[in-house]
């Protein structure tokens, strides 16, 4: 999921007629206490970044006057909170709040559909709404999308909540129009939490938007990189160069996420760094339980599925064997009709492209399992690539847990011919 | 001598040197190139070097399905002339202060 940025959201959320408070972008603290002069009374002073938690964790702060807010901002820029080095403030109007609500849309793929959730709770309270464990109340109801979220079906979902009837109205008018939001931006997620009930009406006082990666190209206006999907922290510079070869190509597909791009996670639990790619994402996680215990983990998660260009798997390669400090390399197929002498084609074609013959100096693994996986390694053969003593090629009959032996044995002679 | 270019969808080049062709046996390229539905990309042409029996704009568009077949039989039985340019200008531009690892 690519998401949005809070005064991104907030801006498309105002475009469909949804009020939020007065703000101003600041990227100074001078900046920040022009902002708070112009606003001329309290405001609230909010970091800008991609992730959750950011009240909890200090990402705003609030002042009564200009100075105050330049101290409070001052503090704020330059802060790092979860991995991200607050940049921006998003500087807003304090209002006076009688209650707080929650409203949020998600792509319910259980049910298939958009699925609408309002809370009577809002704010932190939400999270013991949705437990079962406060007072509030909640309604659900999953969206037609051949109908949409017309007001009248709002006003159904939310009959039974114990709200005033005017207040009723009002919401039943912002959820549709919220739905307006999720489906023009084709979203898999859109939330306003709190959504304050103020004497000026209803104000969405924050918003968490996310968009369905498989849309993004739909929505240049965004400026948004595919590789925003890797949630609470900012993307590498690997992931951002990967994320433009599904970007380019739609035919298969080749994710890649780095799971530990510094190797520190490796180093604190005393393991050994790899790169890793996978045909599907359950043979993966497969391969992965049997190479975690034997001491190996991943720098890197990679799936290159949907029978992809050989040139796709050639892009991917490169990619995963340009990870600093990884000691080996992984490539597991599972069962599938995906075509493998293509697989094989590009990833040959990398490693003739990186390393002198084809030869890795590192210790590679793979396995061959589906269609033309006899012809895949008939291809690994006839280049050159499994002539390197530390390449070795598994076929049909190998198991995740053999792949991952056969790794750590391999690995095993590698270090010992190294010392 | 003429030389066969033409662009591929994900972004990237063929190029074939038929100065090179020309002094090599087997023509590797052109049995190895498996484009379905349309027949191969690559065939002999009327001097029995490889040449391109779709347009270059079909090409690009998806008719060579950059299996990579073509480059890899080059390199391997043919005598060099066939380039397959698949660039990565951000990856290089990423690697250009970083070694390959060993």
């Amino acid at each position: 999921m690519a998401k949005l940025l809070e005064q991104v959201g907030k801006q498309l959320l105002r475009q469909a007629g949804i009020a939020t408070p007065d703000g101003r972008l600041a990227d100074s603290v001078p900046q920040a206490e022009e902002a708070a002069r112009d606003l001329n009374g309290p405001v609230a002073l909010k970091a800008q970044i991609l992730a959750g938690g950011r009240g909890l964790a200090g990402g705003i702060r609030f002042a009564t006057t200009p100075e105050e807010a330049a101290h409070e901002a001052a503090a704020l820029f330059g802060r790092v909170i979860h991995g991200r080095t607050v940049e921006r403030l998003l500087v807003e109007q304090c209002v006076k709040i009688n209650r707080e609500l929650y409203v949020g849309i998600i792509s319910d793929a259980g049910r298939r559909a958009p699925a609408m959730i309002v809370s009577t709770a809002g704010g932190m309270a939400i999270e013991q709404a949705i437990g079962g464990h406060g007072s509030a109340s909640l309604a659900i109801g999953s969206i037609d999308v051949l109908k949409g979220a017309p007001p009248y079906w709002c006003l159904d979902l939310i009959g039974g909540l114990a709200l005033p009837g005017p207040l009723l109205a009002s919401l039943a008018n912002l959820m549709s129009r919220l739905y307006q939001v999720y489906r023009r931006y084709d979203c898999n997620l859109i939330e306003i939490n709190p959504l304050a009930v103020t004497p000026r009406g209803l104000l969405a006082l924050d918003c968490r938007m996310a968009i369905d990666d498989d849309a993004l190209f739909r929505h240049p206006e965004l400026d948004l990189a595919r590789s925003q999907e890797v949630s609470d922290r900012a993307p590498t510079p690997l992931e951002l160069a990967a994320a433009l070869i599904d970007e380019k190509d739609h035919r298969g597909s080749a994710h890649f996420v780095q799971i530990d791009p510094d190797g520190e996670l490796a180093r604190a639990q005393k393991k050994i760094s790899i790169g890793f790619d996978g045909v599907g994402t359950g043979v993966s996680m497969a391969v992965m339980d049997e190479l975690v215990p034997l001491g190996f983990l991943p720098m890197n998660f990679c799936d290159t599925s949907g029978n992809p260009t050989a040139s796709k798997l050639y892009r991917a390669t490169r990619i995963i064997l340009s990870q600093p400090g990884i000691e080996g390399y992984v490539f597991a197929s599972c069962l599938s009709s995906q075509q493998l002498d293509n697989t094989a084609r590009g990833i040959i074609k990398a490693f003739l492209e990186i390393y002198p013959g084809g030869q890795p100096d590192i210790p590679c693994i793979f396995s061959f399992r589906g269609a033309w996986d006899e012809t895949a390694i008939a291809l690994m053969q006839e280049h050159g690539i499994t002539a390197s003593p530390w390449v070795e090629v598994l076929g049909r009959d190998s198991t995740e847990g053999d792949l991952a032996r056969g790794f750590a044995a391999l690995h095993r002679t590698w270090r010992e011919h190294r010392v | 001598m003429s030389t066969v270019q033409f662009d591929v969808f994900s972004g990237g080049s063929v190029t074939i040197d038929h100065d090179i062709c020309t002094g090599c046996t087997t023509k590797a390229c052109i049995p190895a190139c498996q484009a379905p539905s349309l027949g191969s990309v690559l065939i002999a042409g009327p001097d029995g070097l490889p040449a391109l029996s779709v347009t270059p704009e079909q090409a690009k568009k998806g008719a060579c399905i950059e299996c990579l077949a073509c480059d890899l039989a080059c390199r391997s039985r043919g005598a060099g002339g066939l380039t397959f340019r698949l660039p990565m200008p951000e990856l290089d531009a990423i690697l250009a202060g970083q070694s390959w690892p060993s």
